[in-house]
């Protein structure tokens, strides 16, 4: 079977904005980041620090693997500086970014979502797997 | 991690700072202002203790008992007083001066005095008195409430921010377990100097035995060496005793203020001890095992 795929597209007309992101502040708690996440329906949450920069990221999967390591109570747990257990240096894009090659990378290191920043590294928001593989396939418009 | 240290003293009193690898400080003096000759006898016979041990120190002592378990019980001089004491002592001493407040109204005037203001164990999180301590923009002596996890103090050091503060100290005077009886978790050292802030160790509250006596609360003084060296040992940047000359004669707290004749003693044990760990920093490092587990 034959797949046409859209090459032409950039992660900029497809991105989620950072206001529909779950971009939280650099003193955020866990459980806050958690439920940020929750409201957005993205398995992803962005620290930024005051001028919007990212900090770190932390997803589904990271939450996932800190309950099975961490010994901490969950109480405990929750009440810590999200940013004390994101990944600090993430695979970013940039808008300007053909989202065919954005999504090979995605594909690539194995993430569904990635953050998208300008050159200063400012985040404008979120690229979502099944946002970018419907427009890639033309089930979606961009 | 952001180590935090805060400067207690405002006008021409000596300046006591608290935090990261300072010397220890000590807080302390009688649980309830008795009397303005009391006072005085109290902040003479310490001061000769710290100054000969070269132990900066705050003058710690309350006008309003508000958590007393008998309405029999000693109350406290009342808030003007009270105050116009500690006044007096900051004057004719040169000392900081420490007093806790129960109920937000006496907030202001308690800062307009006091270097520190201190906010009781069992009120640690209530907003309305954090409200109230950052107002007085005095450095705030938070005690976590004996029923609260360390790291839960979070919050109230949240709210305290919110509220405009930066110059907490986080102290531990022990942990409910079951009925009258604490016990001192000194993993909560580490976990509160998480948030930054410098902690404090209450030796004398951390051996009290709450209510135990019916409609007062009793203590086991004798075990406070013991507490003291390992609070110091795990570490610390301010100790904090309630001190008297007379404890069975004490209005407050009778059974767990130390007798001053014993301060030399246990704050000497302190400060060795203190210096020691310090001293372990240098050549090991700061503690960094497993780091975010």
């Amino acid at each position: 079977m034959s797949i046409q795929t859209n090459k032409k597209f950039l992660v900029s007309e497809v991105m989620v904005p950072v206001e529909n992101c779950a971009a939280i502040p650099e003193n955020t708690i866990l459980k806050e980041a958690f439920e940020q996440m929750g409201l957005f329906k993205l398995g992803i949450s962005c620290i930024i620090n005051f001028d919007g920069e990212l900090m770190g990221i932390i997803t589904d999967g990271d939450i996932r693997r800190k309950l099975l390591t961490s010994q901490k109570p969950l109480s405990a747990l929750f009440v810590d500086d999200a940013l004390m257990h994101s990944i600090r240096s993430p695979i970013v894009v940039n808008p300007s970014d053909l989202l065919f090659d954005a999504v090979t990378l995605m594909d690539k290191v194995k993430v569904w979502d990635v953050p998208v920043v300008d050159s200063h590294n400012k985040l404008l928001g979120i690229l979502h797997s099944h946002h970018a593989v419907s427009i890639l396939l033309g089930i979606k418009n961009a | 991690m952001k180590k935090i240290i805060i400067e207690v003293g405002y006008g021409s009193v000596s300046k006591v700072k608290i935090g990261s690898n300072l010397p220890l400080a000590f807080i302390g003096g009688p649980c309830a202002i008795e009397s303005h000759e009391h006072a005085f006898k109290m902040a003479d016979l310490i001061g000769n203790v710290c100054n000969k041990l070269n132990v900066p120190w705050i003058y710690k002592s309350c006008y309003d008992k508000d958590c007393r378990s008998s309405p029999e019980s000693f109350h406290g001089m009342g808030v003007e007083d009270g105050l116009r004491i500690l006044s007096d002592i900051r004057n004719e001493f040169g000392l900081p001066v420490v007093s806790d407040f129960s109920d937000a109204s006496w907030a202001k005037a308690t800062g307009e005095v006091c270097d520190m203001v201190q906010i009781p164990a069992y009120l640690c999180r209530q907003t309305s008195i954090l409200r109230a301590a950052a107002e007085t923009n005095r450095p705030i002596h938070l005690k976590k409430g004996q029923f609260m996890s360390p790291w839960n103090m979070k919050n109230s050091i949240r709210k305290l921010e919110d509220f405009g503060s930066d110059q907490v100290l986080l102290a531990d005077r022990g942990t409910f377990m079951g009925y009258n009886q604490l016990v001192n978790d000194m993993t909560c050292f580490p976990i509160m100097s998480q948030t930054g802030y410098p902690v404090c160790f209450d030796a004398t509250h951390s051996i009290q035995l709450p209510t135990s006596m019916g409609n007062i609360s009793g203590g086991q003084r004798e075990f406070i060496p013991y507490l003291v060296r390992a609070a110091s040992a795990c570490g610390i940047n301010a100790l904090f005793m309630e001190v008297h000359d007379n404890p069975k004669k004490a209005l407050s707290d009778a059974n767990t203020v130390l007798d001053i004749k014993y301060l030399e003693n246990i704050l000497s044990q302190a400060k060795i001890v203190h210096e020691m760990r310090l001293e372990l920093i240098d050549k090991f490092g700061e503690d960094n095992v497993h780091p975010n587990e």
